[in-house]
């Protein structure tokens, strides 16, 4: 298993956030994440990530126990993540985001930056092209040199996907990657989504439209208040009683 | 040719000429007021990084400034070369920052404020207390100590023209590296920890070390300009390292532009220009108004232009996909 959380506890207060979350993602599996608001999904993004620390539990990534490592340090073991509100280094050039992200793949530091050996130069340039690409492959390198404010919504969103396909993640999650947008841009976004599984990344996913989860997911997980309320296929889960009260029986 | 070029190599021809016709002219005290500019560039410079590309609000930066200076005196009183004296006030002046840094960028929220407020401070009065050190409020070089005059192999500085192009060669130096810290993976990585801290760490950017490196080295520009500035004058005292020099600091870089090389460089000459060169105009009474002056400065650029006289640009790069780098 890529990666396993056993019993995950986490709570803000009297809150219970994640009440013994237990869930895993296979190499290359796409998992669609889905609940209710509130359910905790971001929360799970968040300790998965090293945001928050876990009151209990334990979370098991490629075999090794990373609840208590640092953010960085866990996306250079590989997960890397985009955020429910966009979170852009936003005075920086497009280009300039993704190659951010590539900086835990990168080494150079202070000496040969201020000497620019050879060493740094072809590292730099590496830095560049692989960025380029990876701008070309979400759909954004004509946009390059622009601010990453001055973008369009969408393209931001597109953007934070692309800085965190930087960082060579063997696992993304995606929190809400649709949120806020028109149709047109949505559509943009799924066909992003569909290209990033064909690179063979397994990829968890936070999306409130059924059509697409239902899609695009190999398994879904569903939480509510904290908990895992349901896994299982798409087929399953639509099906599911559980899952049919979660959504139909509470506004909200 | 580029106008950044051609700007750049007015600026340094008028850096090298401009003195020599103010010799010629015998106005020696702007020579003098043009080497105390020097020194704040280079200060300006060094507190960018920390300020203007990482985002870190440093307001006691002058302490390591006088660090540096202190370092100096102390040192050429011993008979000891400049040019060693050099790395070993930067190797000083970084440890002292880096013991200040490491504990508290590791926390989150604006302690660093406080705390660099704090190291300011506590600086001034220990250099005013510690007596066998720092001669107290006399000042160094303590009477029948001389400070060693600076050689270039066998040419000995002597007058502010000789000091002014050493400030201006050091200056070069400052802006070369601060150039090549920005325009590299850890200046990107200064600036995106500036623009979101936790999208930086979220994005594999080691934050709390990057910080740290980041503080270290502006810390170093501070000591560099310091014993610079003692050799050069050949006396130091508490009196010129006052918490209101760090504010005025950070006032150039606001003025002239956050994260901007040229802004910090401009921000410099025009708050630590304009009292000078009007001192002679307007009377030395003038002086007592200066901080009016700025104060009103500072309000006029922040409403009309926040970013600054020179503000940071983000560089672009060449867009065309390398088609071999496959
Ligand atoms: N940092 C925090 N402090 C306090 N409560 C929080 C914090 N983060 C999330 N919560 C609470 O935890 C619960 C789960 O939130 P979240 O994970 O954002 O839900 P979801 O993403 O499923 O909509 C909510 O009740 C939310 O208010
Ligand atoms: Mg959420």
């Amino acid at each position: 298993m890529l990666l396993s959380i056993n019993s995950v506890n986490k709570h803000f207060g009297g809150l219970s956030a994640l009440a013994d979350m237990n869930m895993s993602a296979a190499d290359k599996e796409i998992v669609g994440l889905i609940g209710p608001n509130g359910a905790g999904k971001t929360t799970l993004f968040n300790v998965i990530t090293g945001v928050y620390p876990i009151d209990s539990g334990e979370i098991v990534f490629k075999n090794k126990n990373i609840h208590n490592h640092k953010p960085h340090k866990i996306v250079k073991n590989g997960i890397a993540r985009t955020f429910q509100n966009i979170r852009l280094f936003s005075n920086m050039t497009a280009l300039e985001n993704v190659m951010a992200g590539r900086h835990c793949r990168t080494k150079s530091e202070l000496f040969p930056a201020l000497l620019r050996t050879k060493a740094f130069s072809k590292e730099e340039k590496e830095i560049q092209d692989s960025s380029k690409e990876i701008l070309d492959f979400v759909g954004l390198l004509k946009s390059g040199n622009e601010l990453a404010k001055n973008l369009a919504y969408g393209q931001q969103r597109k953007l934070e996907i692309a800085r965190a396909l930087a960082t060579n993640p063997s696992l993304l999650l995606l929190d809400e990657p649709t949120a806020g947008m028109n149709h047109s841009e949505c559509n943009g976004l799924i066909e992003l989504i569909y290209k990033i599984r064909e690179k063979n990344t397994a990829i968890i996913v936070i999306e409130h439209q059924m059509n697409v989860i239902m899609n695009i997911s190999d398994k879904i997980v569903v939480m509510d208040y904290g908990e895992k309320i349901a896994e299982g296929s798409p087929a399953q889960i639509q099906k599911n009683p559980k899952v049919i009260e979660a959504y139909l029986g509470r506004n909200n | 040719m580029k106008f950044k070029n051609i700007a750049i190599i007015t600026a340094f021809i008028t850096a090298i000429v401009l003195p020599l016709i103010m010799q010629a002219s015998a106005n020696y005290y702007a020579i003098h007021v043009l080497g105390l500019l020097g020194i704040y560039a280079i200060l300006c410079v060094g507190l960018n990084i920390t300020i203007g590309y990482t985002g870190l609000l440093d307001l006691g930066f002058m302490a390591f400034y006088a660090i540096g200076a202190y370092i100096g005196i102390i040192l050429s009183a011993k008979g000891i070369s400049f040019w060693y004296i050099i790395p070993i006030s930067l190797f000083i002046g970084g440890t002292f920052r880096y013991l200040l840094g490491a504990p508290v960028l590791r926390l989150r929220g604006d302690y660093l404020a406080i705390v660099t407020l704090a190291f300011g401070e506590i600086t001034r009065l220990l250099l005013n207390n510690l007596d066998f050190l720092t001669n107290g409020p006399k000042g160094l070089p303590r009477v029948g100590e001389t400070v060693l005059p600076i050689s270039i192999f066998s040419f000995t500085l002597r007058n502010d023209i000789h000091f002014y192009y050493l400030i201006v060669f050091f200056l070069a130096l400052a802006i070369i590296v601060s150039y090549r810290l920005e325009h590299s993976r850890l200046g990107r990585a200064f600036v995106a920890i500036r623009e979101d801290e936790t999208a930086a760490e979220l994005s594999g950017i080691n934050v709390s070390n990057t910080k740290l490196l980041a503080f270290v080295i502006s810390g170093m520009f501070g000591s560099l300009a310091g014993t610079i500035y003692a050799h050069w004058i050949g006396f130091i005292s508490p009196e010129s390292f006052t918490f209101w020099e760090s504010i005025f600091l950070v006032c150039m870089l606001v003025i002239g532009g956050m994260g901007s090389i040229s802004g910090a460089i401009l921000g410099a000459f025009i708050l630590a220009g304009i009292p000078e060169f009007l001192r002679p105009v307007l009377g030395s009474g003038f002086i007592d108004y200066r901080m009016l002056i700025f104060g009103l400065l500072l309000v006029v650029v922040i409403i009309f232009r926040p970013q600054g006289l020179l503000p940071s640009k983000r560089r672009n790069l060449e867009l065309r996909m390398n088609k071999n780098s496959e």
